[in-house]
Order: structure tokens, then sequence, then C-alpha cells
């Protein structure tokens, strides 16, 4: 064997490869963090705070953003994917590409003014498509690096060739619309995949209604809804009128739990949904919350008590049953048919709001970036970790931490993400 | 240094259009040179770029300048890069100050540029008034023990222990029991994979044999001195006491099994535990039909409220097992929820329904009642109470905290939740750090958790460990608390109101002492201190009311 | 011409602050009134602070922190909620609680800050100027509060506030838990104390009054003046100057 690299590639720059990468730095061993996105961040830069403290996700997070950030024994890869691996562990050798920003990234100060001018409107993919960015972006207000990104699939220039505003009204002259995609090769002796999750589509459970009725909308949906840097400024209203609504109902295990779609559960639903039911019993405290499930699930610290606060304090009513559909009535109020499990019954419930509790799913290119990496996957496409040391991938050098491997909440994640750290930490400074 | 002495420069940054285009840089600029201590004042058209931060760098030398105040934007983002701007041109860091007037000025008020300005006018010069009483600051930087004291030999402090000794570290693990294993070693076989618990006890021979590891076994501890990066445990050992001295600790304690006596009949025999139930399948011996488990004994009530995480798995792994063994054997699992989160323990729970094992949810207000020859639940879905004959009725109960925890709390000076299991520093962010720095928790001393769940946490203690004790020196921030001895009077309410124990008493003197390497600078002691003898670095009181009096007083 | 209220805000470094950065990315407009103070924590706003702003002319002081739960440094925002209700039990006795304000502002949330500045600036403009800006009770006000002040500079009731989390959960040395109600009870009365002894110091400050005559000035039972006196005098601060027919006057001995 060769000799080790004191230097750990981490793939992914949502939560556990934050706190993965932080902890490597600050263990004084570098780390080469690659980001797909313009933003490091990932989904916990979404949420609108997070259980069990209902503490505000942003404000925990952006401290660790900006750490990372700064950080001299952390280098930022953003919009970087991995296209190659070769060599062994202590020894790997990864062939990088990334995509160009447009947007010269020691210039731009993230004043904003070119957003102004932009003239495209694109669905935000970051607010769930629920409001506009232009073609000139940045991921979130907060996000890091806190510079600007040209969305080539939208931007005039690239489409139409015409525009350029932009570089007219950028006053540090930051914008490049020559900069191109570049590839290079990282030498690292370890690699830590912390590549997350995508959100079950429920379109395809049609009997739900989820993009036939406005008043069905799914969790990630809802958490931008009743986020005060959401589209509606943390207002809480139903989309088919604006009006704000007073009973609301959770549906778990949408699409999991469920042998058709995805058999797994996917471990967050029955605490999320009670966070959720809870910060808008705060905002609106005549909002009252039915929550449908099929087991509460909620074993972590002081995961049992939450649910019992959310029952006692926040007018959340559990209902154990398996919702068989949801209709619609003609004022857009859906109505939800479930069974009724004392007298096997359907019966039928009318609400204002409709929150689909959808799993987390597979990166959809998970399967690509196994074969690349050499490991495997599940029956589902999660990336196989060893069953006692979850850290481990099927290959030696190659660890896994937070949701790509299984479904898991954010303390869970950071855990493993310091597991995978020390793991990882393992290999490179092993005697 | 006298009034005299101070030079102070203010550089006023136009953002671009973004502070200039609404409030009136010249004016400020010109304005800020009218105030006191002020010999230099000008404007950069972007202060953060190179241009800008060489004629900070070029100005501090000319002027010989003592104060550096930059009007911009958000000290949250850009007080670093001007601090070492500083620093680079020979001025102390904390000898900067920063004017928020763009974030919170020209981007709020767009609309009024001269009310902006006045607003930026005033906040210019609270700043000239705070940074004439700033002082400089040092880094302290304090020295570091290159090990770490692993308490618990349990699957999870030897796996801690492992993690950080194959990384190179010196570790020392001690546990008070005579052989190393934990709750493992009562253990028959382990889930999802249903293999011998020996398997896992594997890590037992690596730890005992690793050159970097030092084993205490039998062995108690007495005492806990110092702090982050300079520990010292003196324990008691075949009645000698020892000294050992780490840069970091982790805590492994464990947890154990609730007491099934006095629940639902106990006797031992018919009525078992989980536990007795493991013993038995481990030497084979089960021989009845029908069994039953009952979830949820003894937690999930008033009592205890909480869910001891691990029961549900722990029942399914030993029903399988009976029903691999015996296809023929009624099992049946009476519960309240399953909790099998994820992929694999999802899949495991469906294999246990496939196999045949009859799950009964029951309510805790209607728990099962155990009868001669039956035990009777009411069933929800049928409304009406069921009769089960059994031949053995298994109870999972839950894991609680061991009762030396209390001891060990005090010793480490770190708290305890009201179950008495550590409480960490943060349940997302830092969930197996404590408030204290250097100190860390995983495994069930931290929550019941099963071996998956505790070699991950076992991991990332080490991991956050680690970053500790890799360091040669930590380097403290300089903007910490200070006690002034001749005021304080020992009174300690500031002892207990710091949430990082950075204050202890000195006997001898009979007044407090901070710690600075554990001080994080939050400043609550100092606004509480009943005699104000304790000092703010960096946002003192005189400062504070140095920005408000002027902030009044100023038209 | 109209009333422009000033406002000083101190802000959390960690949550509020960030808030109010976050109104200003998301250009979100609100009165320019507003100055602000930055500090680590809301925590660290020593109640004396907001006394020296109001005798400074300042019109309305926000404190405004990370949500509860949220604290950066893990509970600093429990120990700011604390002080602010010691600090508003105190000013009410001079008519001033008005004129402060606790509040919670995430990172997240830049338009609550802009709103929670808005409807306090509305709030100051209509409760009109400090009463310190005018000058026929300025005095009289001033003397209130420096005696504001005073109590919230004595060592006893800063030492009760210190001490108020650890009194009424984990309980006194004896493992005595105070309740709340109980607790609140005791801080009522210290404050009001202080009030008093301070009104008391001020009026013989230059010159020795018997207990009746400070009583009449004071308008309080000669009794409760002679416990004040009594406190004082083995703090320090006051002794006897002169006994005439028996009946001793005191006089103030210390600057406070």
């Amino acid at each position: 064997m060769g000799e080790n690299l004191k230097r750990v590639m981490v793939i992914g720059g949502g939560i556990a490869g934050i706190q993965a990468s932080l902890d490597l730095a600050e263990r004084g061993i570098v780390v080469e963090l690659i980001e797909k996105n313009a933003c490091i961040g990932g989904r916990m830069a979404q949420l609108d705070k997070t259980f069990p403290t209902n503490d505000c996700s942003i404000c925990i997070l952006a401290p660790k953003l900006a750490e990372c950030f700064r950080h001299p024994n952390i280098t930022l890869h953003t919009l970087s994917e991995i296209k190659n691996l070769s060599g062994q562990p202590g020894n790997f050798n990864v062939k990088i590409f990334k995509k160009a920003r447009y947007v010269k990234e020691d210039e731009c100060i993230n004043c904003g003014v070119c957003i102004e001018k932009c003239p495209m409107r694109v669905d935000d993919e970051f607010d769930m498509k629920l409001r506009k960015r232009r073609a000139i972006y940045i991921d979130y207000v907060q996000g890091v690096p806190s510079i600007m990104t040209i969305d080539r699939e939208n931007c005039l220039f690239f489409t139409k060739d015409a525009c350029r505003i932009c570089e007219k009204v950028c006053e540090r002259e930051a914008i490049d619309f020559d900069q191109k995609d570049e590839e290079f090769e990282l030498n690292v002796g370890s690699i830590i995949v912390a590549t997350g999750y995508d959100i079950f589509e429920p379109t395809s459970l049609g009997s739900l209604g989820y993009g036939r009725y406005l008043n069905v909308v799914t969790a990630l949906e809802f958490e931008r809804l009743i986020c005060a840097s959401g589209p509606l400024g943390g207002h809480l209203k139903r989309p088919s009128d604006k009006n704000e609504p007073k009973k609301l109902a959770f549906i778990n295990c949408v699409g999991s739990r469920d042998i058709k779609n995805n058999p797994y559960c996917s471990s967050c639903c029955c605490m999320y949904t009670t966070k959720e039911a809870m910060i808008a019993y705060e905002h609106d405290n005549e909002i009252e919350t039915s929550i449908f499930y099929i087991d509460l699930r909620a074993a972590g610290k002081g995961f049992r008590e939450y649910i019992q606060r959310g029952e006692n304090d926040y007018a959340i009513t559990y209902i154990k049953g398996k919702v068989a559909k949801i209709l619609e009535d003609d004022q857009k109020n859906p109505l939800i048919f479930y069974e009724d499990i004392n007298t096997s019954q359907v019966k039928q419930l009318k609400y204002d709001l409709v929150v689909l509790a959808t799993p987390m799913v597979p990166k959809k290119d998970a399967g690509e970036l196994a074969k690349i990496l050499g490991i495997k996957i599940d029956d589902y496409n999660f990336f196989k970790a060893n069953s006692y040391h979850p850290q481990k991938s099927s290959k030696e050098g190659i660890f896994l931490c937070g949701a790509c491997r299984e479904p898991m909440d954010i303390p869970t994640s950071v855990i493993d993400a310091s597991g995978a750290a020390a793991k990882a930490a393992e290999i490179v400074m092993r005697g | 240094m006298s009034d005299d002495d101070i030079r102070i420069g203010v550089f006023v940054c136009h953002c671009g259009t973004n502070i200039g285009g609404v409030l009136d840089i010249s004016e400020l600029t010109e304005y800020s040179k009218t105030l006191p201590n002020v010999v230099y004042s000008a404007d950069n058209l972007y202060t953060c770029s190179e241009v800008g931060l060489s004629e900070i760098r070029e100005n501090i030398k000319e002027h010989d300048l003592n104060r550096v105040i930059v009007a911009s934007c958000s000290p949250r983002t850009h007080e670093p890069l001007f601090r070492s701007t500083c620093q680079e041109a020979g001025l102390n860091p904390y000898l900067f100050e920063m004017v928020n007037i763009r974030d919170q000025d020209s981007w709020v008020h767009m609309k009024e540029p001269e009310k902006g300005t006045e607003k930026a006018k005033d906040l210019i010069r609270m700043g000239v008034y705070k940074a004439a009483l700033l002082e400089s600051l040092e880094k302290m930087q304090v020295g570091v023990i290159p090990s770490a004291i692993v308490i618990g030999g349990g699957i999870a402090g030897m796996n801690a222990a492992l993690n950080l000794a194959n990384q190179n570290f010196k570790v020392s693990l001690i546990e008070k029991d005579s052989e190393l294993g934990g709750l493992l070693r009562h253990l028959n076989k382990v889930y999802p994979t249903n293999e011998d618990a020996s398997i896992i006890l594997e890590t037992r021979n690596l730890v005992e044999n690793h050159k970097k590891i030092d084993l205490y076994k039998s062995a108690v501890i007495e005492k806990i001195e110092g702090y982050v990066g300079n520990f010292k445990v003196i324990i008691l050992q075949n009645k000698k006491t020892l000294e050992i001295e780490a840069g970091a600790i982790i805590v492994a304690t464990g947890a154990k099994a609730l007491s099934p006596e006095g629940y639902y009949n106990y006797n031992g025999k018919t009525i078992i535990s989980q536990l007795e139930l493991e013993g038995i399948l481990k030497e084979n011996k089960i021989n009845t039909n029908n069994i039953t488990m009952i979830q949820c004994v003894g937690c999930r009530n008033e009592e205890r409220k909480y869910c001891s995480n691990i029961c549900c798995m722990t029942a399914l792994k030993n029903a399988i097992l009976i029903k691999e063994q015996n296809p023929d054997a009624n099992v049946n699992i009476i519960f309240r929820d399953i909790q099998t989160q994820g992929v694999t323990y999802e899949e495991y729970y469906r294999r246990a329904r496939e196999m045949g094992i009859l799950f009964i949810k029951y309510l805790p207000e209607k728990p099962p009642i155990i009868k001669k020859d039956r035990i009777e639940v009411y069933n929800e879905f049928m409304n009406q109470v069921i009769g089960i004959p059994y031949d053995l009725v298994v109870l999972s109960m839950p894991l609680i905290a061991n009762e030396d925890s209390e001891q060990l709390a005090k010793m480490l000076k770190v708290p305890l939740e009201e179950n008495n299991f550590f409480l960490e520093a943060h349940v997302k962010l830092r969930p197996v750090d404590f408030a204290t720095d250097g100190i860390f928790v995983c495994g069930s001393a931290h929550w019941p958790a099963d071996i998956s769940e505790s070699i991950s946490q076992s991991n990332a203690a080490a991991s956050r460990a680690s970053t500790i004790i890799s360091k040669e020196m930590l380097e403290v921030e300089g903007s910490t608390a200070e006690v002034n001895t001749d005021l304080c009077v020992g009174c300690e309410a500031c002892i207990k109101i710091c949430p990082y124990s950075a204050i202890s008493k000195d006997e001898e003197t009979d007044t407090v002492v901070v710690n600075k390497v554990v001080c994080k600078g939050c400043g609550v002691c100092g606004a509480s201190c009943p005699h104000n003898a304790i000092t703010i670095h960096h946002f003192t009181s005189d400062q504070i009311i140095a920005e408000i009096v002027t902030y009044g007083g100023g038209e | 011409m109209v009333f422009e209220p000033k406002i000083l805000g101190f802000l959390c470094n960690w949550c509020s602050y960030a808030g109010a950065d976050l109104a200003g990315v998301s250009r979100i407009q609100y009165p320019t009134n507003v100055r602000v103070i930055r500090v680590m924590c809301s925590g660290r706003v020593d109640p004396v602070f907001i006394a020296e702003a109001f005798m400074n002319g300042i019109d309305g002081v926000l404190v405004l922190g990370c949500h509860l739960g949220d604290c950066h440094y893990i509970n600093g925002n429990y120990e700011a909620e604390l002080k602010m209700k010691m600090l508003s039990k105190t000013l009410s006795m001079i008519n001033f609680s008005d004129r402060v304000r606790l509040d919670w502002v995430s990172a997240a949330e830049g338009a609550r800050f802009a709103q929670i500045v808005s409807d306090f600036t509305e709030h100051i403009r209509k409760l009109g100027p400090s009463p310190v800006k005018n000058k026929k009770v300025k005095k009289e006000i001033i003397d209130n509060l420096n005696a504001v002040k005073f109590a919230l500079c004595d060592t006893r009731l800063r030492a009760l506030v210190a001490r108020q989390r650890e009194l009424t959960t984990d309980g006194n040395v004896y493992g005595e838990i105070i309740p709340t109600e109980e607790f609140e009870e005791i801080l009522d009365n210290a404050i009001e104390n202080e009030i008093i002894r301070h009104k008391i110091l001020e009026k013989i400050k230059n010159k020795g009054k018997s207990v009746p005559d400070i009583a009449k000035e004071i308008e309080i039972e000669p009794h409760k003046v002679l416990r004040h006196i009594v406190t004082l005098r083995a703090r320090g601060l006051v002794d006897v100057d002169q006994i005439n027919e028996e009946i001793p006057t005191f006089i103030s001995i210390k600057e406070v």
C-alpha cells in the first residue's frame, strides 16, 4: 500500500456533509467538500423549524455554513460532481466535473442588483416551486457561498443570445459569460458520501389528489409555506383562495410503509408532522389538526414526550387509520375518506388544507454514483451500510452518513456524520 | 493609554451603490472627521476589495492609527476579514470595530436617504465612542494532552477507544466491572442479522490487545479535575489510587434494564423479562408453545414517560428466533406502537408478520391483565376483550439510567435530563457533546441505544474528541469574561449561571475565577454579577454605556 | 414637528442581529428610528444599561434575543427574560415600563424584525417623548431614574435575580425550592424597598432629618421609614447626624 494521504473527500454539503467536514478539518485533516448545488446547506436550509426543540433551522445552520466556508482546512467545490474514481483506500484519485457559475466567485458581493434586473422568471426549486426566482440567483438568501449563479438552462444569453443585463448592472464586473465547465482531479485518502435524499413525488398516488387539488400539499412545501423567509413570509394561507386555514390534516406514510411504493419507514414523518402542526398552531391558536398514522414512531430522545405535548397543548388529534382517498368539495376543501378502526366503516372528514408526509427516497442519481464509487446499494437504491458499523459502505475507505444510506432525522445525521469522520480519519491517520 | 493617544481611522464603504446609492457617503466621511479621536477618515468604493483592504493597511501605518472602524455591511460576514487586515498591519484585531450601515441601514431605508444618513451618523458616532474604549486582547494558547479517557467498557466505550487508538491516540479505558462488554455479554443473538452476540464481542479482543489502549478494569472513579485539553481523572483500582491525564473524556457508561419485579405478576418462571428470555434462548432451553410478549412495561407511563427505543426490535428478534426454531409456536406481541424506523428495521418487522407472529395493539388505559391461564387484552379493532392462552409471558422492560450516573455527572460537572440520562449540549447539532468543552457522551448513557446506534455514536464521540486532542495547542477567543478579584465577594451566583462551567471558586482567595479556555464570552455572568465584578471583554459595560450615552446625548 | 422617537435596540449576535441583517437582504423597509448595539447574547444586557439609556433621553429600548430554546449559549435568553422582568417591575414604579420591550427574533425572521421595530416605534410615538426631555419635570424624572438605577445596582436585588432560576427550580443550599409566586413577591418587595431607600437617601443628602420628617416628605408611615434607615445604616450609607431633644436626625454619608 502506498502513502496515506491526510486528505478526505466529502461528497454532499448538507448538514451531514458539513458536520463531517468540520470535524475532519478541526481534526487537522484537509477536506475537499463537493457540492452539486451552488450553495451548501442542503435540506436543512429548507426547513422552517426542527424537532424536538422547534428551534429555527437556519439559525442553527447558518453559523455552521459560515464556519465551513471560512475553515482553512476545507476547500469547497460547488456546482461539482464526481465523474470517476480510481486508486485504493489511502490514495484515491477522484475526477471532478465542475459546472461554470458564470459569476466570478471573488468579485460577487451578493448585493442582489442583478437579480432585480434579470427579466427571466423560473420556478424556485428551493421554495418547492412555490415562487419564482430569476435566471441569475442565489439558492436562498442565507446561502453560502453568498454569491450569485447563472442558470444556463434559463438565462436569455445562453438560450437566445440576448439580454446580458446582469453584466451591465453589475458594478463589480463579476459576471463572466466566458467561464467554462472544468474537469480536474483530486487525490484523497478516504471518501465520505453524504449526498442526502430526494422527496417522494406523490402525484403517482392519484387517490390522494396531489397535483389535482390545490389544497393538498407536501410536507416540504408546507415547511416553505410557513417559513418566515418563505414565499408567504410565514403567513400560512392555503393555495386555492389565500384564506387562513383553520382545520389541518397531516397524513403520515404517504408512499412509505407501502409495498407498492416504498416498503420502508421514512423515520421522521411522525415527528415532523407533529412539528409542523405545532408551528401552525403557534402561528394561529385557532388551528386544529388531525394527524393520520399507522404507528406513531417516536423513539428518539424526548420524542415521545414531544408527541404528548402536541396532543395536550397544540390541539392535535392523532387518528389511527389508513386514508383511502381524498376528494374535494365545491369550495375546494379537501375531504378525507378513511377507515375508522373501531367500526371498520369508512368515514369522511373535511379540512381546509391537507399535508402529505412524503418519505425520503434515494437521490435519483444514487445508482450512478454507487457505480462510480464501486459501492453497493440496497433494494431501494440507498447506499448499503454495514449492519453494525453503519458508517461503513461495502468498500474499504468509503464511508456513508446521513439519509443517503437510510432515511433519518437531523440528530442521527449529525451523529452519523461525526461517526463517518472518525472512520475516515482512521484510514488516513493509521500508523 | 491617555485619551490623546487614541487615533481612530474611519473607513466608509460605498458598497458600489448599495450604500452609496442611498446614503450620503461624503457627508458621513466628513462627519466622521469631526468626532473625538478620529484622525483619519476616507471612503472606499468597496472596502472589502483588495484595494480597500490595502488602503486600511497603508493608513494604519501612515496615520499611526490604533483603532480602525469600517462602516459597511454586517460584522457577521465581514468582521473576520477586516480584523485580519488590521492584524496584517500590526494592529491588534480587537481594536477593530464595525458599523453596519448597509444591511441595517441603506437596504432598509431606501426611500428615506436623509434619515438613513442621520442614522448612519449616529451609528458611526457610537462606533467611535466604543472604539475609543476598545482594548487589545490576546488569543490565549493552552497546551493539550494528546490522549483520551473513555469511561465505560461496553460496546460504545470499547468502540470509541478503538477508533481513537486506530487514529494513533493514546486511550485510557476505565471499566468498573472486571470484564469488558457491558450489556452485550448477556445477549444471545443480535438484530438485524440474528448473528451470535459473540461476533460483536470480538471488539473486546481488539481493545485488549491494542498497544495504544491502557485498560483499567475493576476501577472506580474517585475524582475528576481540569478542563478541556487538560483533564485529570483519579481512579481507585486494586486499592491503589491512580492518576490518569487526558485532553478529552468520553462518557460511555451505558444503562441497565429496569427490574421486572412487581410488574404483571412477574415470577421469573412463567412470567419473565426479555433479558431472561435471552438467557434461556442462549442455552436453547425454550420448550413452550404459547409465548406472549408485552411491550412498554414500566415506561411510556406517568413515572417514565419515555420510549426506551430498543425494546420493539428486541422483542421482534426473540419472537423471530423462537418462530424459526419452532414454526408451530404461537408467538404474540402485545404492543402500543411498533418502533421500527428506517429500511432494515421495517423489513425486519415485515418479516416477523410474515412468519405469523401476531401483533395486538393495546391502549395504555386498558393494559393487558394476566390471568392464571390466559392474558386478557382489550382489542380496539374488535372492540372487545380477547383472551390469549400462554405458557410463557415475556415482559419488555425499558433501559433506565445507571444509579451512579448522578455521581459521575457531578464529578464531570455535566447535566442529566429528567430520567437521569446524560444531557447533551444540543439535541440536533451537538448530539454527543456536552456544553462543557472536551467531554462527550455516547451509547445508552445518553439514551437507550442499540448496537448499531451505540457504535455510530461512539464513532461520533471519538471524532469530536479527536478535534481536541489532535491539536498541540487550543487557541482561545480573547473576548471572554474576567473577574475583578477586588470586587468579587465569592457569592458564586455566576457559577450557577454559566452554562459552560467556566467559573469556579478559588477557595484560597474566596473569589471566583473564569477559566478562559472554557468561557464562550456570552456575557451573561457579567450582566448578572451582583457586585459588578465581572468584565466582559470586547463588550464591556463601559463600552456599551459609551455607545448609549453618545446616542442619547447627540441631537 | 413630528416626534421622531429615539429607539435603542440590543440585538443578540446569533439570531436577532442575523434576523435584522435578513430584513436588509430582503430589502424590507422599516422606520429609521432604531440604533442597534450588537451583543453576543441577550443575556449580556444588564438592566442598568436600560436605565442609563432613559437617563440619556432615549425614548424606547428594544431587547431582542433568540427564541426561547434557541439560545446559542444554551439558556442566556432565559436569563435575559428574568432580568427584563425585574427591570419591568422596577420601571413600572416610575411609569417607564412601557418604554422597554423584550422580544424574540430568529435568523429567519427578517420580516418579523421589521414588524417589531415598526410596531415599537409607533408605540413610542404614541407614548410621546420621554419626560426626561421635558424641562419642567426633568429633575423629578431624573431623580426617579436614579432611584431605579440605585435599585438595579443593588447587590441584594441583583443577587436575587441572578439566583432566581436556581432558587425556583434547583432549590437553595438546603434543597428548598421557592415557588415562583412566592419568589415574585419577594422580588416585588425588594424592588419597592430599594426605590424607597433611594428616595430617603435623596431627602437626607445634604441635611439631617428625623424619621417623622422623612416620613412626611415621602408619604410613608414612620415605622417603615425607620426600618429602611436601619438597613441603610447597616450598609454604611446613613448615619446619625444629631440628636435634638432625644430625636435623632439622620444624614446620608456616602455618594450613591
